[in-house]
Protein backbone atom coordinates (compact mmCIF):
# COMPACT_ATOMS: atom_id res chain seq x y z
CA UNK A 1 0.00 0.00 0.00
CA UNK A 2 1.39 3.51 -0.92
CA UNK A 3 2.10 5.89 1.95
CA UNK A 4 1.59 9.51 1.59
CA UNK A 5 5.15 10.00 2.68
CA UNK A 6 8.51 8.10 2.47
CA UNK A 7 9.95 6.13 5.45
CA UNK A 8 12.93 7.33 6.65
CA UNK A 9 14.91 6.61 9.53
CA UNK A 10 14.26 10.22 10.79
CA UNK A 11 10.61 9.30 10.93
CA UNK A 12 9.60 8.95 14.54
CA UNK A 13 7.80 5.93 15.93
CA UNK A 14 5.21 7.49 16.54
CA UNK A 15 4.25 8.32 12.89
CA UNK A 16 5.84 4.65 11.47
CA UNK A 17 3.03 3.36 14.13
CA UNK A 18 0.25 5.35 12.23
CA UNK A 19 1.54 4.23 8.93
CA UNK A 20 1.39 0.60 10.10
CA UNK A 21 -1.85 1.42 10.83
CA UNK A 22 -3.41 2.34 7.42
CA UNK A 23 -2.00 -1.09 5.93
CA UNK A 24 2.12 0.35 5.41
CA UNK A 25 4.03 -3.22 6.18
CA UNK A 26 7.20 -1.38 5.24
CA UNK A 27 6.19 0.75 8.34
CA UNK A 28 6.34 -2.72 10.93
CA UNK A 29 9.80 -3.72 9.38
CA UNK A 30 10.92 -0.34 10.14
CA UNK A 31 10.01 -0.51 13.56
CA UNK A 32 11.42 -3.93 14.09
CA UNK A 33 14.37 -3.23 12.33
CA UNK A 34 15.04 -0.08 14.93
CA UNK A 35 14.27 -2.06 18.09
CA UNK A 36 14.66 -5.95 17.56
CA UNK A 37 18.16 -5.81 19.18
CA UNK A 38 17.19 -3.78 22.40
CA UNK A 39 14.09 -5.94 22.91
CA UNK A 40 16.30 -9.50 22.04
CA UNK A 41 18.82 -8.18 24.67
CA UNK A 42 16.06 -7.44 27.18
CA UNK A 43 14.30 -10.66 26.55
CA UNK A 44 17.81 -12.62 26.83
CA UNK A 45 18.78 -10.48 29.93
CA UNK A 46 15.37 -11.49 31.44
CA UNK A 47 15.83 -15.37 30.85
CA UNK A 48 14.79 -16.34 27.50
CA UNK A 49 17.51 -18.96 26.07
CA UNK A 50 19.51 -17.89 23.10
CA UNK A 51 17.83 -20.41 21.42
CA UNK A 52 14.76 -18.99 21.14
CA UNK A 53 15.07 -15.27 21.52
CA UNK A 54 14.90 -15.03 17.72
CA UNK A 55 11.45 -16.36 17.98
CA UNK A 56 10.11 -14.63 21.28
CA UNK A 57 11.14 -11.37 18.90
CA UNK A 58 8.81 -12.11 16.30
CA UNK A 59 6.27 -13.13 18.54
CA UNK A 60 6.46 -9.72 20.83
CA UNK A 61 6.28 -7.75 17.27
CA UNK A 62 3.34 -9.95 16.13
CA UNK A 63 1.15 -8.92 19.63
CA UNK A 64 2.73 -5.75 19.61
CA UNK A 65 1.34 -4.43 16.02
CA UNK A 66 -1.78 -6.44 16.37
CA UNK A 67 -2.44 -4.28 19.31
CA UNK A 68 -1.03 -1.11 18.85
CA UNK A 69 -4.60 0.52 19.16
CA UNK A 70 -3.88 0.25 22.66
CA UNK A 71 -0.68 2.26 22.69
CA UNK A 72 -1.77 5.60 23.75
CA UNK A 73 1.77 6.91 23.92
CA UNK A 74 1.98 7.00 27.89
CA UNK A 75 5.63 5.43 27.07
CA UNK A 76 8.03 5.05 24.22
CA UNK A 77 7.02 2.76 21.80
CA UNK A 78 10.06 0.59 23.09
CA UNK A 79 9.85 0.38 26.57
CA UNK A 80 5.62 -0.49 25.48
CA UNK A 81 7.31 -3.68 23.44
CA UNK A 82 9.74 -4.33 26.02
CA UNK A 83 6.88 -5.23 28.51
CA UNK A 84 5.01 -6.71 26.17
CA UNK A 85 8.47 -9.00 25.42
CA UNK A 86 8.23 -9.77 29.38
CA UNK A 87 4.79 -11.03 29.12
CA UNK A 88 5.56 -13.69 25.71
CA UNK A 89 8.01 -14.68 27.77
CA UNK A 90 6.35 -15.22 31.28
CA UNK A 91 3.72 -17.33 28.29
CA UNK A 92 7.02 -19.31 26.97
CA UNK A 93 8.02 -20.16 30.05
CA UNK A 94 4.62 -21.35 31.12
CA UNK A 95 4.80 -23.39 27.79
CA UNK A 96 7.79 -24.83 28.62
CA UNK A 97 6.69 -26.38 32.36
CA UNK A 98 3.57 -27.85 30.25
CA UNK A 99 5.93 -29.59 28.08
CA UNK A 100 7.67 -31.01 31.34
CA UNK A 101 11.03 -29.16 29.49
CA UNK A 102 13.62 -27.61 31.42
CA UNK A 103 12.59 -24.22 33.70
CA UNK A 104 13.64 -21.33 32.51
CA UNK A 105 15.86 -20.19 35.12
CA UNK A 106 17.16 -23.49 34.19
CA UNK A 107 17.35 -22.86 29.88
CA UNK A 108 18.73 -19.57 30.79
CA UNK A 109 22.21 -21.27 31.24
CA UNK A 110 21.50 -23.41 28.45
CA UNK A 111 24.94 -24.76 26.44
CA UNK A 112 23.51 -24.77 22.98
CA UNK A 113 25.15 -22.89 20.53
CA UNK A 114 28.68 -22.65 20.17
CA UNK A 115 30.73 -23.52 23.45
CA UNK A 116 33.69 -20.77 23.25
CA UNK A 117 31.30 -18.35 22.89
CA UNK A 118 29.33 -19.76 26.60
CA UNK A 119 33.30 -19.73 27.88
CA UNK A 120 33.76 -16.24 27.14
CA UNK A 121 30.68 -15.30 28.99
CA UNK A 122 32.09 -14.16 32.19
CA UNK A 123 31.28 -15.57 35.38
CA UNK A 124 29.82 -11.97 36.80
CA UNK A 125 27.39 -12.27 33.85
CA UNK A 126 26.54 -15.75 34.62
CA UNK A 127 26.02 -14.74 38.04
CA UNK A 128 23.96 -12.13 37.47
CA UNK A 129 21.65 -13.73 34.88
CA UNK A 130 21.43 -16.34 37.65
CA UNK A 131 20.32 -14.15 39.70
CA UNK A 132 18.05 -12.37 37.69
CA UNK A 133 15.62 -15.56 37.66
CA UNK A 134 15.76 -15.72 41.10
CA UNK A 135 13.59 -12.36 41.61
CA UNK A 136 9.84 -12.03 41.32
CA UNK A 137 9.09 -10.79 37.85
CA UNK A 138 8.47 -7.07 38.94
CA UNK A 139 11.51 -6.76 40.35
CA UNK A 140 13.78 -8.17 37.51
CA UNK A 141 11.95 -6.09 35.05
CA UNK A 142 12.42 -2.85 36.57
CA UNK A 143 16.07 -3.14 37.24
CA UNK A 144 16.61 -5.10 33.38
CA UNK A 145 14.64 -1.31 32.30
CA UNK A 146 16.17 0.76 34.18
CA UNK A 147 19.98 -0.78 34.25
CA UNK A 148 20.10 -3.08 31.40
CA UNK A 149 18.25 -0.25 29.26
CA UNK A 150 18.76 3.03 30.64
CA UNK A 151 15.36 4.17 31.29
CA UNK A 152 14.50 6.80 33.70
CA UNK A 153 11.94 5.62 36.36
CA UNK A 154 8.74 7.96 35.20
CA UNK A 155 9.17 6.09 31.64
CA UNK A 156 9.35 2.27 33.58
CA UNK A 157 6.51 3.26 36.26
CA UNK A 158 4.47 3.91 33.10
CA UNK A 159 4.92 1.19 31.29
CA UNK A 160 4.22 -1.07 34.22
CA UNK A 161 1.40 0.84 35.37
CA UNK A 162 3.06 1.91 38.90
CA UNK A 163 4.33 4.54 40.62
CA UNK A 164 8.05 6.20 40.08
CA UNK A 165 8.52 5.53 43.67
CA UNK A 166 7.23 1.94 43.52
CA UNK A 167 9.77 1.49 40.64
CA UNK A 168 12.62 2.69 42.40
CA UNK A 169 11.94 0.66 45.95
CA UNK A 170 11.47 -2.51 42.88
CA UNK A 171 14.63 -1.22 41.29
CA UNK A 172 16.81 -1.22 44.73
CA UNK A 173 15.44 -4.38 46.54
CA UNK A 174 16.61 -5.72 43.07
CA UNK A 175 20.41 -4.30 43.33
CA UNK A 176 20.55 -5.60 46.88
CA UNK A 177 19.65 -9.50 46.28
CA UNK A 178 21.34 -9.30 43.13
CA UNK A 179 24.63 -7.99 44.96
CA UNK A 180 24.54 -10.44 47.01
CA UNK A 181 24.38 -12.96 44.65
CA UNK A 182 27.15 -11.81 42.22
CA UNK A 183 29.30 -10.99 45.28
CA UNK B 1 33.37 1.48 40.63
CA UNK B 2 30.37 0.95 43.32
CA UNK B 3 28.52 -2.28 43.42
CA UNK B 4 24.98 -0.86 41.69
CA UNK B 5 27.46 0.45 38.94
CA UNK B 6 29.14 -2.46 38.61
CA UNK B 7 26.11 -4.25 38.47
CA UNK B 8 24.41 -1.73 35.58
CA UNK B 9 27.47 -2.66 33.90
CA UNK B 10 27.11 -6.07 33.65
CA UNK B 11 23.31 -5.92 32.79
CA UNK B 12 24.26 -3.86 29.88
CA UNK B 13 26.45 -6.54 28.51
CA UNK B 14 23.69 -8.85 29.26
CA UNK B 15 21.52 -10.36 26.02
CA UNK B 16 24.19 -8.73 24.28
CA UNK B 17 25.29 -12.01 22.15
CA UNK B 18 21.65 -12.80 21.33
CA UNK B 19 21.01 -9.14 20.09
CA UNK B 20 24.78 -9.93 17.95
CA UNK B 21 23.52 -13.28 16.45
CA UNK B 22 19.83 -11.27 15.59
CA UNK B 23 19.10 -11.18 11.85
CA UNK B 24 17.10 -7.91 12.17
CA UNK B 25 16.52 -7.81 8.05
CA UNK B 26 15.36 -11.75 8.37
CA UNK B 27 13.50 -11.32 11.62
CA UNK B 28 11.70 -8.15 10.01
CA UNK B 29 10.69 -9.81 7.02
CA UNK B 30 9.00 -13.00 8.71
CA UNK B 31 6.87 -10.47 11.66
CA UNK B 32 5.77 -8.97 8.02
CA UNK B 33 4.76 -12.02 6.23
CA UNK B 34 3.47 -13.33 9.60
CA UNK B 35 1.30 -10.59 10.19
CA UNK B 36 0.33 -11.10 6.59
CA UNK B 37 -1.12 -14.21 6.68
CA UNK B 38 -2.61 -14.01 9.72
CA UNK B 39 -4.23 -10.65 9.47
CA UNK B 40 -5.66 -9.09 12.79
CA UNK B 41 -9.36 -11.04 13.09
CA UNK B 42 -10.29 -8.08 15.18
CA UNK B 43 -13.97 -7.22 13.40
CA UNK B 44 -14.69 -11.05 13.77
CA UNK B 45 -13.68 -10.90 17.64
CA UNK B 46 -15.95 -7.93 18.31
CA UNK B 47 -18.69 -9.06 16.24
CA UNK B 48 -18.68 -12.16 18.47
CA UNK B 49 -18.70 -9.94 21.48
CA UNK B 50 -21.58 -7.62 20.86
CA UNK B 51 -23.21 -11.38 19.96
CA UNK B 52 -22.07 -12.27 23.42
CA UNK B 53 -23.49 -9.15 25.08
CA UNK B 54 -26.75 -9.21 22.79
CA UNK B 55 -27.44 -12.75 24.09
CA UNK B 56 -26.81 -12.32 27.64
CA UNK B 57 -29.01 -9.14 27.55
CA UNK B 58 -31.83 -11.43 26.04
CA UNK B 59 -31.55 -14.17 28.90
CA UNK B 60 -31.44 -11.25 31.28
CA UNK B 61 -34.83 -9.62 30.31
CA UNK B 62 -36.23 -12.21 28.93
CA UNK B 63 -35.62 -14.27 32.41
CA UNK B 64 -36.89 -10.80 34.91
CA UNK B 65 -40.13 -10.58 32.76
CA UNK B 66 -40.70 -14.45 33.13
CA UNK B 67 -39.68 -13.81 36.81
CA UNK B 68 -41.77 -11.26 37.21
CA UNK B 69 -44.77 -12.66 35.52
CA UNK B 70 -44.59 -15.75 37.79
CA UNK B 71 -43.61 -14.22 41.15
CA UNK B 72 -47.05 -13.44 42.66
CA UNK B 73 -47.99 -9.67 43.63
CA UNK B 74 -47.86 -8.69 47.70
CA UNK B 75 -51.85 -10.10 49.07
CA UNK B 76 -52.71 -6.43 49.62
CA UNK B 77 -51.58 -5.12 46.52
CA UNK B 78 -54.04 -7.23 44.15
CA UNK B 79 -57.54 -6.45 45.35
CA UNK B 80 -55.97 -2.45 45.68
CA UNK B 81 -55.48 -2.83 41.87
CA UNK B 82 -58.03 -5.06 41.12
CA UNK B 83 -60.26 -2.42 42.61
CA UNK B 84 -58.99 0.38 40.82
CA UNK B 85 -59.66 -1.69 37.08
CA UNK B 86 -62.86 -2.46 37.91
CA UNK B 87 -64.03 1.25 39.30
CA UNK B 88 -62.45 2.88 35.89
CA UNK B 89 -64.28 0.53 34.17
CA UNK B 90 -67.47 1.25 35.57
CA UNK B 91 -67.34 4.47 34.53
CA UNK B 92 -66.72 3.77 30.49
CA UNK B 93 -70.22 1.44 31.11
CA UNK B 94 -73.55 2.39 30.26
CA UNK B 95 -76.96 1.89 32.05
CA UNK B 96 -77.96 -1.20 30.12
CA UNK B 97 -74.11 -2.60 30.49
CA UNK B 98 -74.04 -1.98 34.10
CA UNK B 99 -78.00 -3.54 34.91
CA UNK B 100 -76.29 -6.57 32.42
CA UNK B 101 -73.47 -6.97 34.93
CA UNK B 102 -75.24 -6.35 38.29
CA UNK B 103 -77.66 -9.13 36.91
CA UNK B 104 -74.50 -11.72 36.97
CA UNK B 105 -73.46 -10.52 40.26
CA UNK B 106 -77.18 -11.01 41.07
CA UNK B 107 -76.88 -14.60 40.07
CA UNK B 108 -73.73 -15.53 41.98
CA UNK B 109 -74.39 -13.59 45.35
CA UNK B 110 -77.25 -13.55 47.14
CA UNK B 111 -79.04 -10.08 47.38
CA UNK B 112 -79.19 -9.80 51.37
CA UNK B 113 -75.30 -9.40 51.29
CA UNK B 114 -75.59 -6.57 48.39
CA UNK B 115 -76.07 -2.95 50.00
CA UNK B 116 -78.56 -2.20 47.48
CA UNK B 117 -80.62 1.40 48.20
CA UNK B 118 -83.39 1.30 50.62
CA UNK B 119 -86.45 0.53 49.44
CA UNK B 120 -85.16 -0.63 45.88
CA UNK B 121 -84.85 -3.65 45.25
CA UNK B 122 -85.38 -4.20 41.42
CA UNK B 123 -82.44 -3.01 39.63
CA UNK B 124 -84.45 -1.79 36.66
CA UNK B 125 -85.55 0.87 38.44
CA UNK B 126 -82.04 2.11 39.44
CA UNK B 127 -80.32 5.01 37.34
CA UNK B 128 -76.31 4.60 36.09
CA UNK B 129 -75.27 6.41 39.51
CA UNK B 130 -77.74 4.32 41.81
CA UNK B 131 -76.22 1.12 39.83
CA UNK B 132 -72.52 1.90 40.03
CA UNK B 133 -72.72 2.43 43.72
CA UNK B 134 -74.45 -0.81 44.35
CA UNK B 135 -71.35 -2.51 42.14
CA UNK B 136 -68.68 -0.56 44.09
CA UNK B 137 -70.75 -1.94 47.38
CA UNK B 138 -69.95 -5.70 45.56
CA UNK B 139 -66.69 -4.46 45.04
CA UNK B 140 -65.75 -4.09 48.49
Amino acid sequence: MAHPLPLSETSSDAALILAWQSGDEQAAAELVGRHARPLARFLAGAGAPEADVDDLVQETFIRAFRSVDRFRGQCQFRTWLLTIGGNVLKDFGRRAARRKVMPLDEAVRDVTGDPHEHAEASEAEELLAAGLQKLPRLQREVFLLRAQQGLEYDEIAAALHTTPGAARVHYHHAVRKLKEIVE
Amino acid sequence: MNDEARLENLAKRLGARAAERLDVEATARKVVERLREQPVRRIVWIQQTWLRIAAALVVLVGGSVVVSRLTPTRSGDSPAHGAHFVADDLNDLSTEQLRDVLATFDELVKSDSVAAPEGNTDLRDLDARQLRAVLRSLEG
